[in-house]
């Protein structure tokens, strides 16, 4: 890169917004991929939009039919069967998600330092978090439809009786629906969760698939001899997203 | 073709800027930052009854998380301010759009019950 010094400083000269040059100071690849999820941020938009109007057209209360507690249902640890542990499970995910956005962005930093050593180890930690992340995201999406979730109904409409049922049992106890527990309730319920968390589980495996790609052009040396990381940032940026998309996914689907 | 394509020609596609190393300092302060208000939302969560106020408490600090993952993971607090603005100001809107709707959403509530 050394050589195209002289000729970059010509253009560099040169006002902000006279061409030849990045008027952002970021890469081609840089500022695409940055374009590429304001796009996609579109798109996890219009979900939220769609949840946020159904979710609230169908408050929470104790009367058969509305909006179901998400915590209540999404009340299992693996191992600890029968438990009421509502909302732990996903914070864990949120914590593993966290964790590999650490190891993700301290990757980029080494990348800055040209340290291909510490990038591969950086990345091999990114991926076992993410394929972390999607096993536990598997492992949620069996035990939902194994309580009755399906794309096309809901049968966690909570009635006053299973309402009571469930603020009776504490952090901890045991826990198991009862018969008149539960009845249908509002449909988009079950769809939307599938297509939500089913959208951003996906967007976690291409994540996964394009760090093992970088992983594999790191330890072959071809940032290496190409002078730069930037294909880390590249995929950082994406990975980074995923993470935030995430934050949402939590707080809507699981905390209100 | 003969443009810009011999190496050491001045080449805008592959041009990539220098990055420096900002240590890992912030990184860290960031990450300790996420896991507690990760926490703060999970104890909020039982100690607080579901109320719309409580709404508005997790909404904020996923707003706040956001901030820091934007700014620190995905650098934008240290890249050039217009390009910071060209992805922002239109999510501001989207956010705009996302919170009318929710409001529009209890409304429909009340019309589906008449």
């Amino acid at each position: 890169m050394a050589n195209h010094t002289s000729t970059q400083a010509a253009f560099e000269n040169q006002p902000t917004w006279a061409g030849g040059r990045s008027p952002f100071n970021v890469s081609y690849g840089k500022l695409m991929m940055w374009i590429f999820l304001l796009s996609d941020a579109f798109t996890f938009s219009t979900l939220l939009v769609q949840y946020g109007t159904q979710r609230f057209s169908n408050v929470v209360t104790p009367i058969t039919t509305k909006w179901p507690d998400p915590a209540s249902i999404f009340n299992h640890f693996p191992f600890m069967h029968g438990l009421h542990l509502p909302l732990l499970f996903v914070s864990m995910m949120t914590f593993i998600l966290i964790l590999s956005s650490v190891t993700m962005v301290l990757a980029v930093e080494a990348g800055h330092r040209n340290s291909k050593a510490e990038v591969a180890r950086y990345m091999i930690y990114t991926i076992l978090g993410g394929v972390a992340f999607l096993s536990c995201q598997a492992w949620e999406w069996y035990t939902f439809i194994h309580e009755g979730a399906r794309l096309d109904g809901n049968t966690f409409g909570i009635t006053k009786q299973g309402y009571d049922h469930l603020h009776s049992v504490g952090f901890g106890d045991h826990f198991e629906w009862a018969e008149g527990d539960r009845t249908f309730g509002p449909v988009p319920f079950a769809a939307l969760f599938f297509i939500v968390t089913g959208f951003h589980g996906f967007h976690v495996f291409s994540g996964v698939v394009i760090n093992v790609v970088v992983y594999i052009m790191t330890v072959r040396g071809v940032f290496e001899r190409r002078g730069h990381y930037e294909m880390i940032e590249k995929a950082g940026l994406y990975w980074h997203f995923v993470d935030l998309v995430w934050v949402f996914v939590f707080t809507f689907f699981y905390l209100i | 073709m003969e443009f810009y394509n011999k190496p050491g020609d001045y080449d805008a596609i592959n041009y990539v800027p220098h990055t420096e190393s900002h240590g890992t300092k912030e990184l860290w302060k960031t990450f300790w930052l996420l896991l507690g208000i990760t926490i703060f939302d999970f104890v909020i969560y039982f100690v607080m009854p579901a109320s719309g106020f409580r709404n508005f408490i997790f909404i904020f600090f996923g707003l706040v998380k956001a901030y820091f993952i934007v700014g620190a993971f995905m650098h934008l607090k240290h890249e050039k301010i217009s390009l910071a603005l060209v992805i922002l100001v239109p999510m501001l809107f989207v956010l705009g759009l996302i919170s009318g709707l929710l409001y529009e959403g209890s409304a429909l509530e009340v019309m589906k019950s008449m």
